[in-house]
């Protein structure tokens, strides 16, 4: 879960990592107000939770009241990546002399914490990675191995500091893996760390991502501000109804709306459907263990979407039980009703509890099922995609068909 | 498609008919529905645990405060965790700490710190943790441990090892009703930090007899699927690969830092390219497994 650089920064100060002078605006007249209790020039910041910020005209330097207003206010005008800007850190300038690169993050093949410096910082450090591998210097620490002085200063020498510089530069590090350990990062970033004109080491920028499953353990995160938030930059109105409802949903450009178990198959079936010649509107993953509300949610989701014409359901119950998804299945059919076609498989955990309930249902009330074929593990789950291409070619051609003259 | 039967004599990897498990948090709503499941497959399970409860029993299964009284007095060796994410690191070391030597943990969204310091005290001790939110493993006609629909799976000779329960799923109810078989279904589980990888896992099928082939199935994002090839390379066996999210929308990135590690991985092409190179064979869909299988001799 990505953190805002002015959070991130906060985390730094609360170790004694030097950051620069800054004050966060929420509007422009608040920027300007910064700028003038600062000094300028400074430089504004959009804060946003992506990454390419400079490239998309989000950092600007302002020289002059003036051009604080204007800047303020072309930010706040600014949207990057689908993120809208609604907040600026107003800084002091700083004057470089050398901007180096800091990180850390997990390395899941090796299960370390990788502690990597490069002397070229402030740049894309995934090309310098690529280009000049000789340039990266990396430590590698277990989860519980405290790191020692004497690899900071390996690191520091890497970043090309010496003499003078060594000490802060040593210190600067270990305080970087303190922070990363003390809130559970899975990526914390100074890029650049600046070496001031004055001689100084300055973290110019941070970027800080902490483990959202850990949070509970970080009372002091939240009270900052910091919960479980999406970063995912603009969402659709479907996006937001589906993570208003706790369901994981993807709007894609397709036709077919698919309603699976878990999120291995959710992924799976947009292959699935492209393989065989179909085209998915969406991806979708019902949670392991759905309550009946939440699956009737997920087909409202589709029902509700112009854009598709027929539903790929799949449910092999594990965790998952198929009884509760026919319940949730025949909930929805009865609130709401089903009006496209939908061709789905159940099979599982509780499968002829899930068949039973099924045909209760179906005998209460035949119409509901009107338009809705179920299979079991007889019929293989390709066929079952076949058939649910094979319903979207047969509506759209009868939608064709009506209108043709 | 209708289901034949082979009988053949299949043995398993990781459990079997002699494993004794133990259900940690069995007195909990999972633990108590799933213990019950697994005794009804024939699963031997011979404790749980629940602090507090010591001298109850759920399903005719003793209630056990600490797991070092359950072995001790069940003689108790695989264990599958259904405590809420924020008791797994605790749960998980005192299992592997009182001697059991296969740990499954089925609760999803562990923290990333607790699950290297798991995977870490199972690699001092010889244990193997499976998961996190994993569906388990299923020797099938031996042992179920864990979440997995007893339905899809059958007596066999194929091996299989996959990140995602529903897709485990899926390949085995193909294995199944073409006939192959399975002798042992791993599910390494979805978290971002896993307590085994793909090459552990086909270490064990490699060595083991009755795994005639095995399939692989990964999916896009993460690591783990090109830490195979290398074990892949080298394996005895025919390698059969699948995975999940060829046609995915571009998804989030970790950042620099884990990029520089990770470089161009997690791409369902890319991965799919390292294991083909290794000299795997790829599915594009269940129906191929057992065209392949049946191709390679299997």
């Amino acid at each position: 879960m990505r953190l805002y650089e002015y959070e991130g920064k906060e985390l730094f100060k609360r170790e004694s990592i030097p950051i620069p002078k800054g004050r966060l605006a929420t509007d422009a007249e608040s920027a300007l107000k910064a700028s003038e209790d600062m000094g300028l020039p400074v430089v504004l910041k959009a804060q946003v939770l992506t990454g390419g910020r400079g490239k998309a005209g989000g950092v600007k330097i302002a020289r002059t009241q003036e051009e604080a207003l204007r800047c303020a206010k072309e930010l706040f005008d600014l949207k990057i990546s689908g993120f809208p800007v609604e907040k600026l850190l107003v800084e002091e300038c700083l004057g470089i002399e050398r901007e180096l690169y800091l990180g850390i993050s997990i390395d899941r093949v090796r299960y370390r914490l990788a502690v990597i410096g490069c002397p070229e910082g402030g740049v894309e450090i995934e090309e310098t990675a690529r280009a000049f591998p000789e340039k990266i210097k990396r430590v590698d620490l277990k989860v519980t191995e405290e790191m020692l002085p004497h690899q900071a200063i390996f690191l520091a020498k890497g970043l090309g500091l010496g003499g003078a510089h060594l000490r802060p530069a040593t210190d600067t590090i270990l305080k970087l893996v303190r922070v990363f350990r003390r809130y559970e990062a899975k990526l914390a970033e100074i890029n650049p760390l600046v070496l001031t004109r004055e001689g100084k080491l300055v973290a110019a920028d941070a970027r800080m991502s902490v483990d959202e499953d850990a949070l509970f353990r970080h009372p002091e995160l939240s009270e900052m501000g910091i919960e479980k938030r999406h970063e995912e930059g603009e969402l659709t109105e479907r996006e937001k109804k589906a993570r208003e409802n706790g369901i994981p949903y993807l709007d894609l450009d397709g036709d077919i709306g698919m309603f699976p178990g878990g999120a291995g198959f959710g992924i799976m079936g947009i292959d699935f459907l492209n393989f065989y010649g179909g085209r998915p509107a969406n991806f979708m993953d019902s949670g392991g263990g759905p309550t009946p509300e939440r699956l009737a949610k997920m087909l409202e989701l589709l029902e509700d979407n112009p854009n598709v014409v027929a539903i790929f359901g799949a449910r092999f119950g594990g965790i998952s039980r198929c009884d509760d998804f026919a319940r949730g299945v025949v909930m929805f059919l009865k609130e709401k009703g089903l009006t496209k076609p939908m061709a789905m498989r159940m099979t599982g955990n509780m499968w002829q509890e899930g068949v039973r309930i099924f045909e209760e249902a179906r005998k209460e009330n035949p119409a509901l099922f009107t338009n809705i074929e179920i299979y079991g593990i007889e019929t293989p789950i390709e066929d079952v995609a076949k058939r649910a291409i094979e319903l979207a070619k047969t509506k759209k051609e009868g939608a064709r068909g009506g209108h043709s003259r | 498609m209708p289901r034949q039967r082979k009988k053949e004599l299949a043995v398993a990897i990781l459990v079997d008919e002699n494993s004794r498990v133990v259900v940690q948090g069995i007195t909990g709503g999972a633990g108590s529905f799933h213990t019950k499941r697994m005794l009804e497959y024939g699963t031997k399970v011979v404790a749980g645990t629940s602090p507090g409860k010591a001298g109850q029993n759920v399903e005719g299964v003793p209630v056990f405060d600490t797991m070092a009284e359950c072995v001790e007095a069940t003689r108790a060796n695989v264990s599958v965790i259904f405590l809420p994410a924020q008791f797994v690191l605790d749960g998980a070391v005192e299992a592997i700490r009182a001697g059991i030597k296969v740990v499954v943990v089925v609760p999803e969204h562990i923290p990333l710190v607790d699950m290297m310091k798991i995977r870490q005290e199972a690699r001092e001790a010889g244990a193997l943790v499976i998961g996190g939110n994993t569906a388990g493993i299923i020797s099938p006609g031996k042992a179920n441990v864990g979440i997995m629909p007893d339905i899809a799976f059958r007596p066999g000779r194929v091996g299989t090892v996959s990140r995602s329960g529903s897709l485990t799923y899926y390949v085995a109810d193909t294995l199944s009703s073409s006939g192959f078989g399975e002798t042992t279904c791993v599910g390494l589980g979805g978290d971002p930090i896993l307590g085994t990888t793909f090459e552990e896992v086909l270490d064990l099928f490699d060595k083991d007899p009755h795994t005639r082939a095995v399939v692989l199935v990964g999916e896009i994002g993460g690591v783990y699927e090109e830490m195979a090839p290398p074990r892949i390379a080298t394996m005895t066996k025919p390698v059969l690969a699948m995975v999940a999210g060829v046609h995915a929308p571009r998804g989030k990135r970790m950042g620099h830092a884990g990029a520089i590690i990770e470089g161009t991985m997690g791409t369902a092409k890319e991965k799919l390219r390292a294991l083909e190179e290794a000299g795997a064979h790829i599915a594009r869909t269940f129906l191929d497994i057992p065209l392949i299988l049946t191709r390679l001799g299997v």
